[in-house]
């Protein structure tokens, strides 16, 4: 389904600044697969998703979707197939619209805005009926503003409103790291759910060695724009937190002390 | 205020409810903070009375108003989209030029329209009297084109214009194609204002290069009145809220120059115009102040 063939991408190419984010990325990701991405800071986790996405221009090799080249095609062209929810909660929806407003928006993704009014009685029972798989009471508040909100409440939305559309490929940035624990939990719930219910096709970058391993079928670690090791199927399933761990000090060199709290959150 | 005097703000306070609704959707829709309005107000005005003193007639020669304001919003999108100029730069780009722009329109700084027929002219047959007719008249069209304007923010590609203005990046996430949104946005806002500068020169019967000036502070104005006395979310009501502001505006000044104690004349329209904004800006800030002390005292109050 998703294809990156020697995908190189540089910032600030020729500059003293010059930061080559990924060094030829082969990747391939069958259809219906579940993708954990981990790596350590700047390793290119969400430069790879950006990519993916759309983006960010490409520097050198091939993005396929099946088996439609979409290296040259910007982001709002690959919507159709694409949908993501980011890191920040309120990166994925506008906070001075309302909920059902959002919805909308989402619910038109991958088709051009006419002149059709965006809301009508049918879609907001869908509205309602999607926003009741919360349990957060939402489905009472489809014309609060988003701000009004919490970050989970919005982060939740956000996440229905990727799923709102048929899509084939799912990207979560790190989509509960900014939420409390229990948030993060019902989120990675829910994601879970809809993920298996549509047979979406995923990448998800974590910094959770637990969530990496927990879901999904397939890890991927990244290290300098690289990708260091790639498990799945039987040894995935033999694979424990600690060994992860290894891995990583592993892959940033021996003499380098595993020093980023981060890597070791909800281990 | 006499009868006569009111009717007249009445008449101007809804010719820049057009300016309104137009300042509306670039600061508030689009988030791009649009100056080209000075200029595009005049060169309506220009455009419109020129072709109705060439002998066009005059609802041809709105439109024609009305496409080149459209126009210059154009430039001044691809100015900013294409070369990445800053939004307010890029606008005071265009508003500069257009000022020469409109002398060459007119071919020279003021063009008079005193017997020229104009919109206005088929209705006056009717046995209204010219000071009933233009508010009615004009009020009518504002209505109307507000209420277009309203619906068409309740449409999937109003929502989206709103989404790119809102969340850049959302509204990419969902395949909202930004530049677009933004051409079509300016041409609307500037096309909109173009209308009320041609309009405007047909009600009062002249076109001034300099007549512009000072279009984005009253429409600011006429926004930020609106939003401070009707705060609503329903998209009928904040149009409607534009166009009150705007009446309310002129009512304010029209009250302030006529006021003998405060001793004000006619060419201090600017400072009191600034005032006004002011005010409109600094009070609902006052109030959140007030409110919040309030609240402080009735807590430590319950405490004790």
């Amino acid at each position: 389904m998703i294809r990156c063939e020697q995908l190189k991408v540089t910032f600030n190419a020729g500059l003293p600044t010059e930061k080559k984010a990924l060094r030829g990325i082969d990747l391939e990701i069958p259809e219906g697969e579940f993708v954990t991405v981990i790596g350590s800071n700047g390793a290119g986790k969400s430069t790879l998703l950006n990519a993916v996405a759309g983006d960010i221009p490409v520097s050198g090799g091939r993005i396929l979707f099946g088996d439609r080249d979409v290296t040259r095609v910007p982001a709002t062209g690959r919507t159709r197939e694409v949908a993501r929810v980011f890191q920040d909660p309120l990166a994925g929806t506008c906070g001075s619209m309302t909920v059902e407003e959002n919805m909308a928006l989402a619910y038109g993704r991958g088709s051009r805005g006419n002149l059709t009014f965006a809301l009508n009685d049918k879609l907001r029972k869908i509205f309602r009926e999607q926003l009741s798989r919360l349990n957060l009471g939402l489905e009472n508040r489809l014309d609060a503003e988003m701000g009004l909100l919490s970050g989970g409440q919005r982060q939740s939305v956000s996440l229905l409103m990727a799923a709102l559309q048929p899509s084939s490929i799912l990207l979560l940035d790190e989509h509960t790291a900014a939420l409390d624990p229990k948030t993060a939990a019902l989120i990675m719930d829910i994601s879970a759910q809809i993920i298996a219910e549509k047979q979406l096709t995923v990448m998800m970058v974590t910094h959770s060695m637990r969530q990496a391993l927990d879901f999904g079928s397939r890890t991927l670690m990244l290290h300098e724009g690289k990708i260091v090791f790639d498990l799945k199927g039987e040894d995935r399933s033999n694979y424990e937190v600690s060994d992860l761990l290894n891995l990583f000090a592993k892959a940033r060199g021996s003499d380098e002390a595993l020093d980023d709290d981060k890597l070791l959150l909800g281990s | 205020m006499s009868l006569f005097s009111f009717l007249g703000t009445l008449e101007i306070g809804l010719i820049f409810g057009l300016v309104a609704m137009g300042v509306y959707l670039t600061f508030r829709v689009l988030d791009f903070p649009d100056l080209t309005v000075d200029g595009s107000f005049t060169l309506g005005a220009a455009v419109a009375a020129t072709l109705i003193v060439s002998g066009f007639n005059a609802y041809a020669a709105t439109f024609a108003g009305c496409l080149a304001g459209a126009a210059a919003g154009v430039v001044t999108a691809w100015l900013n989209l294409r070369f990445n100029i800053l939004h307010l730069l890029a606008s005071i780009l265009t508003m500069t030029a257009l000022y020469t722009i409109n002398l060459r329109v007119m071919g020279k700084p003021n063009l008079a329209l005193i017997s020229d027929p104009t919109v206005l002219t088929p209705f006056e047959g009717l046995g209204l009297a010219n000071m009933y007719l233009k508010p009615i008249f004009v009020g009518v069209w504002v209505i109307a084109v507000g209420v277009l304007l309203a619906l068409f923010l309740k449409t999937q590609y109003g929502l989206a214009m709103r989404a790119v203005g809102a969340n850049k990046r959302m509204a990419q996430a969902n395949g909202i194609v930004i530049k677009e949104k933004v051409y079509v946005g300016l041409a609307l806002s500037n096309g909109l204002v173009a209308l009320a500068g041609a309009l405007f020169a047909q009600t009062n019967g002249f076109a001034d290069s300099t007549m512009g000036i000072g279009t984005i502070v009253v429409g600011l104005a006429a926004v930020i009145v609106g939003e401070t006395l009707l705060s609503s979310r329903k998209m009928m009501m904040i149009i409607f809220s534009c166009i009150i502001g705007s009446i309310l505006y002129r009512i304010a000044v029209g009250f302030a120059l006529n006021a003998d104690f405060l001793g004000f004349n006619a060419s201090d329209l600017n400072l009191i115009t600034a005032l006004l904004v002011g005010l409109a800006l600094v009070l609902p800030h006052l109030r959140k102040e007030w409110k919040a002390k309030q609240a402080a005292l009735k807590a430590n109050g319950g405490d004790a």
